[in-house]
């Protein structure tokens, strides 16, 4: 088990070099960003200063390598537009992706496994079929119509819920502010939640009825009946058990995608998140906040992997790693 | 019976909490809170020259001058100001004036400021500018009057100074670029609370302003980029006054009781850059005129703009230096288009290629396809090449274009400075013809700006930058002007509140006022 997450680790350096290249060799076709930072009149020699102060009149490679170097030791430079470190741009603005992505996930995953459960207790009552047919409106509708058509009904319609923004919030520690703790952070927060966890409900629904209706008619689950054991610990202790495997996983996984592409649901409510924070610098050719971001997300997404290969091995001590 | 207590009290507390989470509350009214469509960049008030971030800052920072509602200059930091000889100018300086944080307005200030134009990222967007200036110094030892002098004779350096805030030099020397960028310290009518950046700027009233606090005590501004989220903003009432009406969604907000509209033409205007290379077809001034009569600019303000248009004969707008109400289009006469052609020596038409952007301007890549089906009708086959800003604006840098859209208005309110960057035959190493996409050329031209800037006195320098105007657009075809866009603006109505659009787009608060 060890030596495979030091291997793992190990793994992963490569892919956040390759990310980071990859990033870097894109930049060379996302449009000069000395146009704008010489400002509208600036001529060229003037533009050629600005290139020289950026750096950017070196060869490819000795950027690159710069940038390396200077990213070993947490140095991400200054955003081009903001004129702030990058890390405290990015880092204040992921509290809000966090929070977001974390209600989004216990929303599709209580409710997907809760659902999933109940409609695979009488998959063929009109109950079961109105859940079924709704998870395939949560699998097809694309997020940014549910975002529109939830403002739409929930904000502008029925005026219960505000249509954008996180609301309220509280300063926890250090850069992180919550909103959590206050019911207008929380009124806030319920539209967005849904829109970035509808498709995560839907797939996690499904997979969990299909799950339930092979476990129960597994012999171990008639076994279980036939013992006298009650509705609940058959269901839950063996059936459910055994489903959530597969369903953690494709959880655990999407939790790092929730974090990291959230960027449609957080441009249409205009969450204060990373997401956004990405959207704003490509538009604006910014590029040292991109390349860090992009490599924080998949620093991200990495290590929620690793974990749920640990978890794995937790819940179903069959599998191992050697 | 455990049970059904429990399940009794989780559901109380269910509805319990949706009931206070559904009740949404005003508190009594002494904040506007603007909603805008880009979100403010940086509060280093030189690190962007783009009206989105100059006119939030403006509510924090002052100039030596400032400007009102229809684009007037006025005294702000400098109580009067005059041009003393072509390279020098003199300001008095406002007495008693108190940055945000204590600290006096003086002099140096002013000078810090100009010097500070001058370096480049991360500090200052304002080279261009900054690389005028040669000195700042006192008159006769008073330090309330000073001298600026340029390198060269700039005529429109006044036109400019509402956009160059002052900053302090001490706060500003001592912090890094990095907190000045985050906590901005001016002599402006507002004082910065908090921004968080993509969800709001708050700012509350100063106190201590030379003019008199400001009528609304605190003010909000908060960036909503997608354009449907911006209309539920305003729909319900989250906001107070929305800046950008989406032009797809003007309707639905013109028809909301709730709401009033109201719009007017921007200073911005859209228009076509045409190579006059000898040898391409369109060097001709025969073809040039049969492109600009065979364009249907009502229709496309109809079809394309939805109406939120208004048809333009020249580059500037009307507060500008240079802006001449008796220049007239060409009439839409697709019959002479063609006649002009056969003349110029193509009958059958040609082929052209048309470079324009996609993401910049109010429905761009419309407006291209609807040139080249109009086009298409005088026999000109159009080959459309539109393409994100990121990509359009550096080919537009090396000046090799045929045929291209551009939008422009001049932040300093000068057609010559315009004209400089946009028609100036390309001149790398004195920054003429910078954003000449097609390298335009025409000598005469030329010498008439460079004539037009040797003049002092502005209302003579004003008749000069006329005449170059109406040679440009009338006889020389320099460009075909199509339209300026419209500004537009939602306020939510029986709040009591009173707004004005700018002709700068800028939102400044201390302008705007609520009714008790």
């Amino acid at each position: 088990m060890f030596a495979y997450i030091v291997r793992r680790i190990a793994q992963s350096f490569i892919v956040l070099l390759a990310v980071s290249l990859i990033c870097f060799a894109i930049f060379q076709f996302m449009g000069d960003p000395v146009l704008t930072l010489a400002g509208r009149y600036a001529t060229q020699e003037q533009q050629e200063m600005v290139r020289r102060s950026l750096g950017l009149d070196k060869p490819f490679y000795t950027q690159y390598l710069a940038f390396l170097g200077n990213a070993a030791h947490g140095d991400f430079g200054l955003s081009y537009v903001t004129q702030v470190p990058v890390l405290r741009l990015i880092f204040e603005r992921l509290p809000a992706s966090i929070e977001l992505a974390v209600t989004a996930m216990f929303l599709s995953l209580f409710l997907g496994i809760a659902l999933g459960v109940v409609s695979s207790l009488k998959p063929h009552s009109p109950g079961s079929r109105v859940i079924m047919t709704g998870s395939l409106f949560g699998i097809s509708l694309p997020t940014f119509l549910v975002g529109i058509l939830l403002i739409l009904i929930f904000a502008v319609l029925l005026r219960v819920l505000p249509p954008f923004g996180r609301g309220r919030v509280v300063k926890v520690v250090g850069n992180w502010r919550t909103g959590f703790l206050t019911i207008d952070g929380l009124r806030h927060l319920i539209l967005p939640a849904l829109t970035l966890g509808m498709y995560q409900l839907a797939v996690l629904l499904r997979l969990t009825r299909g799950g339930m209706l092979e476990a129960l008619q597994e012999d171990y689950t008639r076994t279980a009946w036939a013992k006298g054991l009650s509705q609940r610990i058959v269901m839950f202790k063996h059936a459910l058990r055994n489903v959530l495997i597969p369903v953690v996983t494709i959880a655990g996984l999407q939790m790092g995608e929730l974090i990291a592409f959230s960027i449609v649901t957080e441009s249409i409510f205009q969450w204060p998140g990373s997401g956004n924070l990405l959207l704003t610098s490509i538009y604006e050719t910014d590029h040292p906040v991109i390349v860090a971001y992009v490599m924080i997300t998949a620093l991200i997404v990495l290590t929620i992997n690793i974990f749920i290969d640990i978890l794995y091995g937790i819940l179903n001590p069959k599998i191992s790693y050697d | 019976m455990k049970r059904l207590a429990l399940l009794a009290a989780g559901g109380l507390l269910i509805i319990g909490l949706v009931g206070i989470l559904s009740i949404s509350g005003f508190a009594a009214k002494d904040t506007i809170i603007v909603a805008v469509g880009a979100p403010p960049q940086t509060m280093n008030p030189h690190g962007s020259d783009s009206d989105c971030n100059l006119g939030v800052v403006a509510n924090i920072f002052e100039g030596l001058l400032q400007r009102d509602t229809s684009g007037t200059l006025l005294p702000a930091l400098a109580t009067s100001w005059e041009r003393v000889n072509e390279l020098t100018w003199r300001f008095h300086l406002r007495q008693g004036v108190k940055f945000h944080n204590g600290n006096d307005f003086t002099w140096e200030d002013v000078k810090y400021t100009m010097e500070r134009l001058r370096i480049p990222y991360p500090v200052s967007e304002f080279l261009a500018f900054g690389g005028l200036i040669v000195s700042v110094e006192t008159v006769d030892g008073d330090p309330w009057i000073i001298d600026i002098v340029t390198t060269t004779p700039t005529s429109y350096f006044d036109q400019n100074l509402h956009q160059v805030f002052i900053m302090d030099k001490e706060s500003t020397e001592s912090r890094s670029i990095g907190e000045i960028g985050e906590y901005p310290i001016g002599t402006g009518p507002y004082k910065f609370v908090e921004w968080i950046k993509g969800s709001y700027l708050k700012l509350e009233a100063n106190e201590d302003y030379w003019d008199g606090p400001p009528s609304v005590k605190y003010a909000e501004l908060r960036p909503v980029t997608e354009p449907s989220t911006r209309v539920a903003a305003i729909a319900t009432g989250e906001v107070d006054v929305l800046q950008d009406i989406p032009v797809e969604l003007f309707d639905t907000v013109a028809k909301n009781a709730n709401l009033e509209v109201v719009t007017r033409p921007a200073r911005r205007s859209i228009w076509l850059g045409l190579r006059n290379e000898p040898g391409f077809p369109t060097s001709d001034i025969r073809v040039r005129k049969a492109m600009y009569m065979a364009i249907n600019e009502d229709e496309i303000i109809e079809k394309v703009m939805f109406g939120h248009a208004f048809p333009c004969a020249q580059i500037p707008d009307p507060p500008t230096v240079g802006y001449d109400a008796g220049i007239e289009r060409l009439p839409y006469d697709p019959e002479m288009a063609k006649q002009l052609l056969a003349e110029a020596g193509y009958p059958d038409g040609f082929k052209i290629k048309f470079t324009g952007p996609n993401d910049r301007y109010v429905r761009d890549e419309q407006i291209a396809q609807a040139l080249a089906s109009q086009l298409a009708k005088v026999g000109i086959e159009v080959e459309l090449d539109t393409k994100p800003k990121a990509v359009y604006f550096p080919e537009m840098d090396e000046h090799g274009l045929d045929f291209y859209l551009l939008g422009w208005f001049d932040g300093s309110y000068d057609f010559g400075r315009s004209f400089t960057k946009l028609l100036h035959s390309v001149d790398a190493e004195a920054g003429f013809g910078g954003l000449n996409g097609s390298s335009y050329k025409s000598i005469a031209l030329d010498r008439l700006l460079e004539a037009s800037a040797e003049i002092v006195d502005p209302a003579l320098r004003g008749e000069a930058l006329r005449l170059l105007n109406k040679v440009a657009m009338q006889e020389k075809i320099a460009i075909i002007p199509l339209h300026y866009q419209e500004d537009s603006y939602a306020i939510y109505k029986g709040r009591g509140i009173s707004f004005t659009p700018r002709s700068d787009t800028w939102i400044v608060f201390k302008e705007m006022s609520i009714k008790k």
